[in-house]
């Protein structure tokens, strides 16, 4: 009981670790991960602790995994998860490790770099294939043209080449005989006009250039060189490898003519501005035809190199992806270690590590096993120490949750994480969260449905846990399951006293109203549409045996029925709830030992809720038991009374009509009663405790407390006394550490002594920047007390007020889920009734379709969030206000899976 | 009537990620533990827990400075293009604006490159990303003004500015500073008025960056032009009109003949009485370029106290930069093993 109620006892503890056992024993403690270290040099730079150079070696390993990793999901190769957790590999295996994956980076950057030379060799014949195959057509275009003049060649050019060639006509003759031609400038149209006795020649180059950058490339050159230059262009179909990246890209051949040296060079600079591509291209179509039989022997030869070259790197990958995931695991437990290693403190001998942690004070022998294992597998002599020590500092909140209690724990940390050792609200939660949720999500159909689909997810559990789904939206409801589990289980309940399914009702035992044959002749029943039940004839007197009765569905006041009963209902509920939150207050002030919160605290606000809202809940049963049909004209008003109640008017209105009902005299006084004593807890909250804290501090308890602590002071320079010696002792005999290190195993048994004994058993480094951090004593402030229990009383108060206002939400939202879902049947569904026949049938598939999708995405889904999120609200604002704080922080050990679980997230 | 009304709709989202992104800005304590690594490898160790993650975890060591340059100005340059991506107008033509600067200074860049025949190839590694366009490759083709102007710079935003620049005279070391300053005056002049034009915050903001920006190069353009060949009547047309220099503080600055004279000017202006007072070449002292850094990175700062306007996406680049400058300052003194100066980085925060 105790261990579901608040979180663990935890301990501070001082490891002494010998240098060569510190890697393994860290190691097994990862293992084990119960242990939370803290950080004993804070204001030590990250590249100044002790095993920043094994951090680095564990980065750059991780880093060549990481590059092997990624070269391995290029290829598409499945990594091999095997979900074997090896241990950390010891300190001197790091060695291997590093060269293998030295190796192995190497060897695949050595192939990666063949590759992508054979590529971009591949890439560069491709091009010229197709430069070849295009240019083709582009000079066959002038072949056919050329029986024609002259001329009209010209005029079938684009404007520009027209311009240029007219100009290159009038103004540079010269240039058209231009000896120092290399061999892509090729004298194009000399050969072939040599009737014209013109020779006009016209260099050409020819390249590939992106697709997206032809525009700019187009307009660049017309401007650059004056519209000089006429341009072809065509697009390469297929896409081409980018052999750098690996992308598939697309681009296109074009071919440039131009005429004159001087235009040649602007022309190649425009080129290699834009990353074009230029090959050589012969001038003549018998040359250009050998040129493309070379090029496509030469790229089949090295197609096959390629393949080569591809397998022996698929055979490197395939053998690396076997184990990538395993090295992973390995090298990020060894980075976690010397992490862990770098937040210890080294001792003066530098022959011993010093590490502090929180740990559970229950599996204190667990880690002192562990340590034993770790020592042993080092092969060190000396046992590592495992030292409890007292601390003013408040431990982290750890509680032990199983998957089933994970969820709600979940919803409450989301609050706030619980102070040590607080009243821990999850194992409660468990119970009333599903069954809040329940009261406004009351329906067995809608529940069913929530009911299976969590109890597959919670059947499946292992086969969905192992499948690791990234999908946040499952995730959520994969981590809710047994949330979601009783949520479901609950509704059926709920929706069953409601009876309600799918907005209809069962009728299971028979409803316990009847048609007398008196007034209700065949006759009646066929004139009237609506006809009128007296309860006092046509109620058989005992209730329907369980739930509401069936004959409600019914009913044209059905819904002011359910009403009147939802709300007192979730007024009750509401009102328990919260003096349920306020009776676990009780536990934690006698728990942390505070007499003084139980009197200030606990009682008034009990008290007052009792005389607010307690009376209320008694009024509503006494309403129920009291009040039968044939009296319910005489029933009292709940509201009009509670409100009289505070008004203290208890003016009869109509003090004749024997048929109103009268507030009997004694009730009338004892409801005075109620309200004075309600106020008066106001003060009595407000005031009592800080004029009483005050008072303790002038006269009472605290100053004697300050006595006795000055009288302690006195005896302090003994303990310092004691250290000093101690610290000398470790510099001459290391031995000396004996005598103030106790085993953990007898700490265990009487704890109690210790924390008197030893007040101090720390260690020259840590034992400064301890004390330093152990709070001293804080003043006595009146007015800071007084000011936070004004506004905690007032606080409570008005909170008791709006909160059991707040509660109503479970009849409201109950209301509106059933309205809806009734909505749904009529509007939707009953359309598929209402035709007959083949065609009706047909109407009612489909309809029906419609009806379930909507049901289970806006009942159920939607509908189910926002009561979830009542809920969630109920138990954060209304529920644990009443008694939780949670400012405490999270428990946080030193473990493995965790750390590996978070990196394989990144 | 109140755009601060309705700035949220279309900018609030970017306005809050340029907020978040500044609070990853590094601070005084991580220059201290900066300062004090020894290797390279101790500064990425140091970066690693500052908001730069794990940005350099990828390169193989050894580490280069200029390795570290890239990957600091890249980080800088994906935040820019995501803000860029996501926003909407005016602030993507204020965005734009801001990549003028730096398309000035690739192009005077890449000519002077071209000018003293280095590969292409080499110049374009050392541009500046963000001020990256289309035809910036092909810019050594020019070899005067109005060809650059013709056939590179017509269909960049840069056009309307290079208007005054257009000389049939060659390229060389002196036209190029001078086409430089002017590009930059009509790029000022034309953000100031932008800026202005927009109204509220961001025109409070902004003129007040801009014009001090427009001051500063009026006299380091000043300062650097003793001893040249600039006439007095040129160096005047470099001056950016929009600073609170002009008109008589220019005027006066026009006819300046020695550093002394500059210091008179700057007299008459409070808050730049103040940077050349403290100012000084002797060792320890801060030199005038730190001073008008530091000038500019308190103004910047100051920047983020306005709600409701684009400059603090202005500010975030430069303080951003301010910062790469800092970092690779530290670098090459860790990696040349030269400490003494080490410590005189710009803190921003």
């Amino acid at each position: 009981m105790e261990g579901l109620l608040r979180s663990e006892e935890m301990t501070l503890c001082q490891m002494f670790l010998q240098s060569e056992a510190a890697y393994t024993c860290v190691s097994e403690l990862g293992e084990l991960g119960l242990v939370q270290f803290r950080d004993l040099n804070p204001d030590v730079n990250a590249f100044q602790r002790k095993f920043v150079n094994e951090i680095r070696r564990c980065e750059e390993m991780e880093r060549k995994l990481r590059f092997l990793e990624k070269e391995v999901k290029k290829d598409g190769i499945p990594m091999l998860d095997t979900g074997d957790n090896p241990d950390a590999p010891a300190p001197r295996e790091m060695v291997d490790l590093e060269s293998t994956y030295e190796k192995l980076e190497n060897e695949m950057k050595e192939v990666n770099a063949n590759a992508e030379a054979l590529k971009k060799n591949f890439l560069e014949l491709t091009e010229l294939k197709h430069i070849l195959r295009k240019t083709q057509t582009f000079f066959e275009e002038r072949h056919t043209d050329v029986p024609c003049s002259e001329h009209v060649q010209y005029n079938q050019l684009p404007y520009h080449g027209t311009e240029m060639l007219m100009h290159a006509e009038h103004h540079h003759p010269q240039a058209m005989h231009d000896p120092s031609m290399s061999d892509e400038t090729m004298g194009l149209l000399g050969e072939e006009l040599p009737r014209s006795g013109q020779p006009l020649r016209l260099g050409f180059v020819a390249g590939v250039i992106l697709r997206e950058r032809i525009p700019a490339f187009e307009r660049m050159l017309w401007r650059a060189c004056r519209g000089n230059v006429f341009l072809r262009q065509a697009e390469i179909e297929s896409p081409l490898e980018d052999p750098v990246t690996g992308d598939q890209v697309y681009k296109s051949v074009f071919i440039i003519f131009f005429q004159g040296d001087q235009l040649k060079t602007r022309v190649k600079k425009i080129c290699e501005g834009f990353r074009a591509t230029l090959y050589p291209c012969p001038e003549t179509q018998a040359e250009r035809r050998e040129m493309a039989i070379g090029v496509m022997t030469r790229i089949e030869d090295l197609n096959t190199v390629l393949a080569q070259t591809q397998d022996h790197r698929h055979r490197v990958l395939v053998a690396a992806a076997k184990n990538v995931k395993v090295w992973f695991i390995k090298v990020r437990k060894i980075k976690a270690i010397y992490h862990t290693l770098n937040m210890f403190n080294l001792d003066v001998t530098q022959k011993c590590l010093i590490a502090e942690c929180w740990c559970p004070v229950a599996d204190l022998d667990r880690i002192q096993q562990a340590l034993r294992r770790g020592t042993e597998r080092s092969g060190s002599s000396v046992p590592s120490i495992l030292n409890r020590m007292s601390s003013k500092q408040i431990p982290p909140t750890y509680n032990r949750s199983s998957k089933f209690t994970q969820g709600f724990q979940n919803i409450v940390d989301a609050y706030g994480v619980a102070n040590y050792r607080e009243v821990n609200p999850a194992i409660f939660t468990t119970i009333s969260f599903p069954f809040l949720f329940a009261v406004m999500f009351a329906d067995m159909g809608h529940g069913m449905i929530m009911f299976f689909a969590a109890l597959y997810i919670v059947l499946k559990e292992k086969q969905f846990g192992a499948r690791r789904i990234e999908d946040e939206i499952f995730k959520t409801f994969f981590e809710g399951r047994y949330i979601i589990l009783l949520m479901g289980a609950f509704s059926i309940y709920t929706g069953f006293m409601y009876n309600d399914i799918f907005s209809k009702s069962l009728n299971i035992f028979g409803s316990q109203w009847f048609a007398p044959a008196e007034p209700f002749s065949l006759a009646t029943l066929s004139e009237f549409k609506k006809l009128q039940f007296n309860p006092n004839e046509t109620y058989t007197g005992s209730p329907y045996p369980i739930g509401l009765d069936p004959v409600w569905q019914m009913a044209q006041n059905k819904i002011a029925f359910t009403n009147s009963m939802k709300m007192k209902l979730s007024v009750i509920l509401g009102i328990s709830h919260m003096f349920f939150g306020i009776a676990l207050s009780l536990l934690n002030h006698r728990y942390f030992q505070k007499p003084l919160n139980i009197i200030c605290d606990f009682i008034p606000s009990l008290v007052f809720l009792f005389c607010m809202f307690g009376f209320l809940v008694l009024r509503i049963f006494h309403k129920w038991v009291a009040y039968d049909s044939s009296m319910s004209q005489k029933a009292p008003s709940l509201l009009i009374g509670a409100i009289n109640m505070f008004l203290f008017n208890y003016r009869d209105e109509h003090p004749d009509n024997p048929e109103v009902y009268h507030i009997p005299g004694s009730l009338q006084g004892f409801q005075c009663f109620l309200v004075v004593v309600a106020g008066l807890c106001v003060p009595w909250m407000m005031f009592f405790k800080p004029f009483y804290m005050r008072h303790q501090a002038r006269f009472g308890q605290l100053a004697a407390e300050r006595l006795r602590r000055a009288r302690r002071q006195l005896e302090q320079p003994n303990v310092f006394e004691n250290n000093r010696r101690f610290i000398r002792g470790a510099e001459e005999e290391e031995f000396k550490h004996q005598p103030l290190s106790v085993q953990s195993g007898d700490l265990l048994n009487h704890d109690h002594d210790f924390d008197n004994d030893q007040e101090v058993v720390h260690n020259n480094d840590t034992s400064g920047h301890l004390h330093q951090e152990e709070e001293q004593e804080e003043p006595f402030d009146f007015g800071e007390v007084f000011v936070h229990q004004a506004i905690h009383t007032i606080e409570f108060c008005l909170g008791c007020i709006s909160h059991t206002a707040s509660y109503l939400r479970l009849w409201a939202l109950s209301l509106a889920h059933a309205q809806l879902s009734e909505v749904l049947w009529s509007m939707v569904l009953r359309i598929g009734f209402s035709s007959s026949g083949v065609g009706g049938a047909f109407m009612l598939v489909i309809v029906f379709m419609f009806w379930a999708c909507l049901t289970v995405a806006v009942l159920v889904l939607m509908e189910g969030l926002s009561a979830f999120l009542h809920a969630l609200r109920l138990h954060w604002v209304e529920f644990q206000s009443k008694f939780y704080s949670g400012t405490g922080y999270k428990f946080q050990p030193f473990c493995f899976d965790q750390i590996l679980d978070h990196s394989a997230d990144d | 009537m109140f755009p601060e009304l309705s700035f949220n709709i279309d900018h609030g989202y970017l306005e809050g990620l340029v907020r978040g992104f500044k609070s990853g800005i590094l601070r005084q304590s991580d220059y201290l533990n900066l300062v004090q690594c020894e290797t390279l490898e101790d500064l990425k160790l140091h970066l690693q827990s500052t908001d730069y993650g794990n940005f350099l975890a990828n390169e193989p060591s050894p580490l280069s400075v200029s390795v570290i340059d890239d990957k600091l100005r890249e980080k800088l340059v994906i935040e820019f293009q995501h803000l860029r991506n996501h926003c909407l107008e005016p602030l993507a033509t204020f965005l734009d604006y801001m990549t003028y600067g730096y398309m000035i200074d690739n192009i005077i860049l890449l000519i002077t490159g071209t000018l003293h025949q280095r590969p292409i190839s080499e110049l374009i590694s050392k541009c500046h990303p963000l001020g990256s366009f289309e035809q910036m490759e092909a810019i050594h083709i020019a070899s005067t003004p109005a060809e650059l102007y013709n056939a590179v710079l017509v269909d960049t935003p840069l056009a309307p500015y290079f208007i005054d620049c257009i000389l049939e005279q060659d390229l060389d070391e002196m036209n190029i500073e001078i086409i430089r300053n002017t590009l930059y005056k009509a790029y000022l002049e034309d953000f100031f008025n932008f800026c202005k034009g927009m109204g509220g915050g961001t025109a409070e903001v902004m003129c007040e960056a801009l014009a001090f920006e427009a001051d500063r190069r009026a006299f380091i353009i000043t300062i650097n032009s003793f001893g040249t060949e600039l006439s007095k009547e040129d160096r005047e047309k470099l001056y950016p009109r929009c600073g609170k220099l002009y008109p008589d503080g220019l005027e006066m600055l026009s006819q300046c003949e020695d550093y002394d004279q500059v210091r008179t000017v700057a007299d008459y202006y409070a808050e730049y009485k103040e940077l050349f007072d403290d100012a000084g070449t002797n060792p320890g002292d801060k030199t005038l370029e730190d001073k008008f850094f530091e000038h500019e990175v308190k103004l910047m700062k100051n920047s983020f106290m306005h709600q409701f306007q684009f400059g603090v996406f202005y500010a975030y680049v430069k303080l951003k930069e301010q910062e790469i400058r800092n970092i690779i300052w530290i670098a090459e003194c860790v990696a040349q093993r030269h400490r003494a100066k080490i410590d005189s980085y710009i803190p921003v925060f």
